[in-house]
């Protein structure tokens, strides 16, 4: 029997026996974690800041990315002490009971990625397809990419895209993961020196080239759309609505866009807003992209080192460290050379409908392609920074899968929920979440337009996928928190610090923090309006979610005891004793 | 009449896994523990005597410094529970196994062999006048004397290379041998001299394949049992997300001849799932053993020729 080589002061003797490998590399970890915190989910809540206009963007994002911190911590922690496939369902089960750990786990990891099917769909179509399909004059193809069934027909190329990438494995995938992230790293390091090295009216050039020569914004625009004041402020009337204007022209594209950014209440700085209470209430916003370093948690049973506490921090801290630190250069960067209220005035442009580029939604990767004149360029440009979104879009369904098998292991779903093919692809499983996201993809095209500007009912309650991700977050947090206490056998095998303060130890004080975090942002989208989520048809549409949950618990509770199993117990703790 | 088996794996040296093992027939109310291999540890945490009572050691990078009796016997048994074997040696003790290899080795065998005592005493103790059947079967991280050690229980029956006779006329087919792994531990072979240990054993069996259950370490080749990081065996390091099924083709090409009822497995921690070959149930309930938890499955066969149900647990 050899034992490896003994440097000095050894602290660890092992023997040769199966399983005692180097741990994983760590830039996989950080590649799933950069996706995760994926620059085109930034780039879409951009455009969803306009609804606060008295908010600092960039403020609220290195808030966000703060407390979003606590969040690495507290998962880096239940990963070390738990990695199992499955992530939160298997913590909250074995710290909290059944029941509670499936219902908030299937809705978060199971239900609601339905609804990100058609919003991932949305987002591609809008900040790659149209812009890619106006630069090469296909404007037929580009207006129906935006008609309702061309988001639906969107959705079911995204859902053909990620079942197939479940259904080939990860290993191709992973091989394509690495090249789409380096080149679409490079495609943003190249906008970055564009917009660097251009000036201010240099830009404006473009910009209005671009407009006239893809969008038909020729010279003078007229935006008769809506009434401004004296200040360029537009007028609301009593419900709320912006009042239908008499006549407003103005020189070109980029001067329009700048009036709708300014009547729209955007301030000239990115900056501007500080800390104030209008930055805090951003937050719930910022989450729809900051939030998911942790988004490989399900899949951590299956990859070597995860009990590795201090490596899974630095994994998910550097991937959420790099896409903050590019998109606050982004917003300054925008806020320098093309004018913050410019910039926001696009994003305010494509929700009011009063858009100079005929309703488009003009994506900042396009906006900065145009700084070249050439057409081959700014496709290319354009498509390797979207790359960071494709090279994101296998991974959809992965979760998913993981939590079903998961929950099939242990009874709650039948046996053949974890079925797979000689091949080893999880049909049953795919077909549980395929068969919910084609019908969500049709409710988010085809349900009836509830604004102004054509957007549905289920597209208004977009931040319901994130709201309903992050309870099941705090259910993991609150988890984390109480294991000292729930799960001692657990808490005292594993490798995290267990000093404190108080009798309490410093990873319950963060979990709590973390928590704290969370609920603060639940109340914010349950109080406030502006996040779309707190009407009555988004609560039902949650309520049907969790009911499903629990009607499933329940149902498969009264099977296994018929059974003569008992659900409950699939997690009890063995006495040790 | 119907029976109900636990079954576990892997437990590597984890004194919480195996207590709550022996523990497990009466918390899941089942008729027959099978443990299906690799029970001993993989590493010796060394704690060094710095004299007055003081010690130091270091677990998972974390240095601990203890003071007194109490906390040295608490630590010790933390250690254990983690699946290591705590030793309480000098500094000069310490650079003595660092430099000497086979030292080490050798203090890995008794550390090993005092273990398993230990335990095979502990369960004799908690077994006695329970109406249930132990039975364990080494795994290929385990060194040959294990199965003498076992063997003189008085409730423990060894399943290595055995068919051994379970209620209602069910048998148990049991190796813990698998197919070459990177680490070439001590109970491996290629895949054609596995076969052949295989079908020795499985030739002992007089039941029916509805009532034989093999009880085999390694996995069948590509299944959802078998799937692992992929290991470049040179350096030993895992090449990125890249997976691959390491399973045995011997395994599988057993289980698609006979088609026994049910095959219980182990060695790939991380491949906890279920899968159907044929008429055969496949499990491996994985291994959780590094945080005490014992991964392991629950199957249920009415006593004819049926497998009435199964469900991995976490207990």
């Amino acid at each position: 029997m050899a034992t490896n080589a003994a440097p000095p002061e050894q602290t660890l003797f092992v023997r040769k026996a199966s399983g005692l490998v180097k741990g994983w590399s760590s830039g996989d970890g950080f590649r799933y974690s950069f996706f995760s915190v994926n620059l085109f989910l930034a780039i879409w809540s951009f455009a969803y800041a306009t609804f606060i206009p008295g908010g600092s963007l960039f403020w609220a994002i290195v808030i966000t990315a703060a407390f979003i911190v606590l969040e690495i911590i507290v998962y880096a922690g239940l990963i070390s002490v738990m990695p199992r496939a499955g992530g939160d369902y298997v913590w909250m089960t074995r710290i909290f009971n059944s029941p509670i750990g499936f219902v908030l786990a299937a809705g978060g990891w199971w239900f609601i990625l339905w609804l990100w099917t058609p919003i991932y769909a949305d987002m591609g179509v809008q900040t790659t397809i149209k812009p890619i399909f106006r630069i090469l004059g296909l404007n037929g193809s580009a207006d129906w990419m935006g008609t309702r069934t061309g988001v639906f027909v969107a959705a079911l190329v995204v859902i053909a895209i990620a079942s197939t990438l479940v259904a080939v494995g990860m290993k191709a995938y992973a091989k394509f993961q690495k090249w789409a992230m380096w080149i679409g790293l490079a495609g943003v390091i190249v906008a970055g020196i564009l917009l660097l090295v251009t000036s201010g009216p240099s830009f404006q050039k473009k910009y209005n080239a671009a407009a006239d020569k893809y969008y038909g914004s020729h010279g003078t625009l007229d935006l008769t759309k809506y009434e401004a004041d004296a200040t360029g402020a537009f007028k609301y009337d009593a419900a709320g609505a912006l009042i239908p204007a008499k006549g407003q022209t103005y020189a070109n594209a980029f001067e329009a866009t700048q009036a709708i950014g300014k009547g729209t209440g955007m301030p000239t700085s990115t900056f501007s807003g500080g800390f104030s209470w209008a930055t805090l209430t951003l937050i719930p916003f910022m989450l729809f992209w900051m939030a998911w370093p942790n988004w490989g948690a399900t899949l951590y049973g299956e990859v070597r080192g995860a009990k590795d506490f201090r490596k899974n921090i630095y994994q998910m801290l550097g991937g959420l460290m790099v896409p903050t630190l590019i998109s606050l250069a982004f917003l300054a960067l925008m806020t320098w050379k093309v004018g913050y209220q410019t910039f926001m005035g696009t994003m305010s442009a494509f929700w009011w409908g009063i858009s100079p580029f005929g309703g488009d939604y003009i994506s900042p990767t396009a906006m900065i392609s145009w700084i070249v004149d050439n057409a081959a360029f700014q496709i290319v440009l354009i498509a390797a920074i979207s790359l960071l979104l494709f090279g994101w879009f296998g991974t959809l369904f992965l979760s998913s899968t993981r939590m079903i098998f998961a929950s099939a292991f242990d009874r709650i779903l039948p046996e053949r929920a974890a079925k797979v093919t000689s091949a080893g692809v999880p049909t049953v499983a795919l077909l549980l979440m395929t068969i919910p996201s084609i019908i969500m993809a049709a409710l988010y095209a085809y349900t009836p337009i509830e604004t102004a500007t054509g957007v549905t009912w289920v597209k208004l309650f977009t931040y319901d996928a994130t709201l309903v991700i992050v309870v099941m977050f705090l259910g993991s947090g609150l988890a984390f928190m109480i294991m000292p206490w729930r799960a001692k056998s657990i808490w005292q095998s594993s490798s995290l610090p267990k000093s404190g303060i108080a009798g309490i130890p410093w990873m319950s004080v963060i979990a709590f923090g973390y928590c704290a975090f969370l609920v603060f942002n639940l109340v914010l989208f349950l109080k406030d309006a502006i996040y779309g989520v707190n009407n009555a048809k988004s609560m039902i549409f949650m309520g049907i979610l969790y009911l499903l949950g629990i009607v499933i618990w329940i149902v498969a509770w009264a099977v296994r005891k018929r059974q003569g199993m008992a659900l409950e117990t699939v997690a009890k703790e063995i006495p040790v004793e | 009449m119907s029976v109900r088996l636990f079954f576990a794996t892997d437990v590597h040296g984890s004194e919480a896994c195996w207590r709550k093992f022996i523990n497990s027939g009466k918390h899941y109310d089942a008729d027959v523990l099978i443990l299906g291999g690799d029970m001993t540890g993989k590493a010796v945490v060394p704690i060094i005597d710095n004299g007055g009572g003081k010690y130091t050691f270091h677990m998972q990078d974390i240095r601990h410094n203890l003071d007194g009796a109490d906390a040295l016997a608490l630590n010790q048994r933390a250690i254990r529970d983690h699946g290591y074997y705590p030793v309480v040696m000098t500094p000069e003790q310490r650079n003595e196994f660092t430099s000497d290899p086979d030292k080490v080795d050798e203090l890995f065998l008794q550390q090993m062999r005092r273990t398993v005592e230990e335990w095979v005493a502990w369960a004799d103790e908690r077994l006695a006048g329970a109406d249930l059947r132990c039975i364990v079967c080494p795994g290929n991280d385990d060194h040959s004397d294990i199965d003498e050690l076992l063997a003189t229980s008085s409730q423990i029956e060894v399943g290595e290379g055995n068919v051994v006779d379970l209620p209602e006329g069910h048998q148990l087919a049991s190796s813990g041998w698998t197919n070459p792994t990177p680490w070439d531990t001590p109970r491996e072979e290629d895949e054609p001299a596995l076969k052949a240990r295989i079908e020795g054993i499985v030739a002992q069996a007089t039941v029916s394949p509805e009532r034989l259950i093999l009880g085999l370490h390694a996995p069948p080749f590509d299944t959802q049992l078998d799937v692992a990081p992929t290991i470049e065996w040179e350096s030993l390091t895992v090449q990125g997300q890249d997976v691959a099924h390491v399973g045995s083709t011997a395994v599988r090409e057993v289980i698609e001849q006979v088609q026994p009822i049910l095959s219980l497995h182990g060695h790939i921690h991380e491949s906890r799932a279920a899968v159907r070959i044929g008429r055969t149930l496949a499990v491996n309930p994985g291994s959780s053993y590094v945080e005490g938890t014992l991964s392991g499955c629950i199957i249920e066969l009415d006593g004819k020729k049926k497998l009435k149900r199964y469900r991995l647990t976490m207990g």
